[in-house]
């Protein structure tokens, strides 16, 4: 998904290129990220889209009836702007995830001119969006949520963090990590930004602080299912003739380490390396799929949506919140 | 590596002005010497911002060297560099939610979002003389100007609340954030890199006109097409430091930075005397002279 991301991304940098103005440039970034976000089969709106089901489970809140007549729909404006907030900075991040390391390039990556214009534009559309989200949530006109998102960015950044150091250190194959270091490391980079959101929401419309962390536990509990998923899918298709690369540090292949042990999981790895250092990945994954690895994984992402529907047991039965348990079911079915 | 840039090596320029601003305010309202945990929070903050801006402008440029150091992108690499700078920023959130107070957080946002409009500005330049003078100074304006003058705005929101304060401490910071700016890029032609801390003459290496540039251009018109190229050619960037040294652009943009100096004065000189008022006034003349 990464991949194909950064492609579209420096195609629409071209385009960018050519228009050397910055109310030209302006006038582009708006619908152009707008329409990132929307068009996807990957359902990038995830995030706010869950702001807005959970604000609209949890409805008004008793300790507050002045408030109730500015609601549209069973939620409160100041809740859909917090929805696009959440999507702002999710995407501020996919684009600065996107930032490629000059030094570390080779000339087969096309001319350096270009990667560095690239990184350029990837830094200032990041930070414009991020500007855009502070200035909204200024708005909000609540500390509370103001620090709950702020702090909610500062950990989606260390969990990016430790994302890069992964990756960098080519020499090392796989990170000796454990699946609870895992989980700290998922629960930074995926599931923070919509759990403190999800709170926020409630804190905007003044509900008590046990509703608050219930909200919570279901962004932080359903965030972390859908990753396990998505985890998961190279291993749990049907149809695996052409197998696709995974990374070595998903949920099932840290299982698997944990089970086999650290040195036999390294020895697969470098079998399945072979000559000229190509990963034969249809090896491996073969590998994972015979030890326990995968089904411990399917577990998990049981465990965690079981939690989240739990949570979700704490607000009334309603349409938002039967489609809120619907995404539960959704990212722990598999074939 | 965070760190690495608070090693208390870089000017704290903004935080002093901060902190005395605060003072000033204080003594012009109760005569209270005292500065406010609050204010002093805005103080840090300000500081976190300009930094976390520095090392997303130092991928932005590519540059080497900041504050006599190697800048983090060289270090670290690029991707790193801007996680970083999101990560103080995100700090910088946080401690300002806790001062607790949705006016201040709105008036700092504000410079959040100047910064990143400055930078957009900076991409752009303009065909028309005049329009890219009006152009370099909103640059200015929003790209370092903005932090000091909503910050100092801050502190007086906190300190004092009327309204005539609050204007006053805005307007200071902005014209001595002007003039810091416009002294900064003679200084880029006067200066020599190991007292500056960053390479000379770097504005005309990225393509920017700056102050010196604009003005040399009225006695040299051949430079327009230079400045409209962005220095591209080769040679370019040597025969524009030429020209501009030898017009009187550096000069011309020293008064210029001296009549904002002015402006600031005129600002701060409506608040209560104080001790703190004369350092606000005294750092007009610093900003002016100073030679790094």
């Amino acid at each position: 998904m990464m991949a194909d991301w950064g492609l579209r991304f420096f195609s629409t940098v071209v385009l960018l290129v050519k228009v050397d103005c910055e109310n030209m440039i302006f006038f582009f970034l708006c619908p152009f990220f707008r329409g990132f976000v929307s068009d996807s089969r990957n359902n990038l709106q995830m995030r706010g889209l869950v702001v807005l089901l959970i604000s609209k489970a949890a409805g008004p809140s008793t300790a507050d009836i002045s408030f109730q007549h500015s609601m549209v729909s069973g939620i409160y404006s100041s809740q859909r702007s917090l929805a696009e907030i959440t999507e702002l900075i999710h995407t501020a991040f996919l684009v600065h995830r996107g930032i490629v390391n000059i030094g570390e390039l080779k000339s087969c990556d096309g001319p350096l001119k270009d990667m560095q214009f690239g990184n350029k534009m990837a830094v200032l559309s990041g930070d414009f969006l991020l500007a855009n989200a502070c200035t909204s949530l200024a708005q909000l006109q609540n500390t509370k949520v103001v620090e709950l998102i702020s702090s909610a960015i500062g950990d989606l950044v260390q969990g990016i963090y430790y994302e890069n150091s992964q990756s960098s250190e080519e020499n090392c194959l796989t990170d000796d990590i454990c699946i609870s270091t895992w989980k700290d490391q998922v629960f930074l980079s995926h599931s923070a930004l919509l759990a403190k959101s999800c709170q926020a929401a409630m804190e905007l419309a003044k509900h008590s602080a046990e509703i608050q962390d219930m909200a919570f536990q279901y962004g932080k509990h359903m965030s972390m299912s859908h990753k396990l998923h998505s985890d998961l899918q190279p291993f749990v298709k049907e149809s695996s003739t052409d197998t696709v690369a995974f990374s070595l540090n998903s949920a099932p292949a840290v299982l698997h380490q944990e089970f086999l042990g650290r040195e036999a999981w390294i020895k697969q790895i470098r079998e399945a390396q072979g000559k000229g250092n190509i990963m034969d990945y249809k090896k491996l994954q073969g590998a994972i799929k015979a030890g326990k690895g995968v089904t411990s994984a399917i577990d998990l992402c049981r465990f965690h949506g079981n939690r989240a529907l739990a949570a979700l047991e704490r607000f009334p039965p309603s349409e938002a919140r039967a489609a809120l348990a619907n995404i539960v079911y959704a990212v722990t079915r598999f074939p | 590596m965070c760190d690495y840039y608070f090693d208390g090596k870089g000017k704290a320029f903004r935080p002093m002005i901060v902190v005395l601003m605060a003072r000033a305010c204080n003594i012009h309202h109760n005569n209270s010497r005292e500065v406010q945990a609050s204010q002093r929070s805005v103080a840090i903050i300000a500081e976190m911002i300009h930094t976390a801006s520095l090392v997303h402008d130092d991928v932005i440029d590519d540059a080497n060297s900041r504050r006599g150091k190697m800048t983090v992108n060289q270090i670290w690499g690029e991707r790193k560099a801007v996680l970083a700078g999101d990560f103080i920023l995100s700090a910088a959130s946080v401690a300002l939610a806790r001062i607790g107070n949705t006016t201040i957080i709105s008036v700092l946002t504000q410079v959040i979002e100047d910064l990143v409009r400055g930078e957009f500005l900076q991409l752009g330049s303009k065909e028309n003389e005049n329009e890219r003078f009006a152009h370099y100074l909103e640059k200015t304006f929003k790209k370092t100007a903005s932090l000091i003058a909503n910050s100092c705005k801050a502190v007086s929101i906190l300190g004092c609340p009327d309204p005539k304060v609050h204007e006053i401490a805005y307007q200071y910071g902005k014209n001595v954030g002007i003039a810091f700016q416009l002294i900064d890029d003679v200084l880029d032609f006067t200066s020599c890199a190991d007292h500056l801390g960053k390479p000379a003459a770097a504005d005309l290496k990225l393509g920017l006109a700056t102050g010196p540039v604009l003005f040399a251009c009225r006695q040299f018109p051949e430079m327009n097409a230079m400045i409209m190229r962005r220095f591209s050619k080769p040679g370019d960037v040597e025969r524009a430091r030429k020209y501009v040294l030898q017009s009187d652009g550096v000069q011309q943009t020293t008064y210029l930075a001296q009549r904002y100096c002015h402006e600031a004065t005129r600002a701060i000189s409506k608040l209560r005397p104080s001790p703190e008022r004369e350092a606000l006034i005294q750092l007009t003349e610093m900003v002016l002279t100073r030679d790094k």
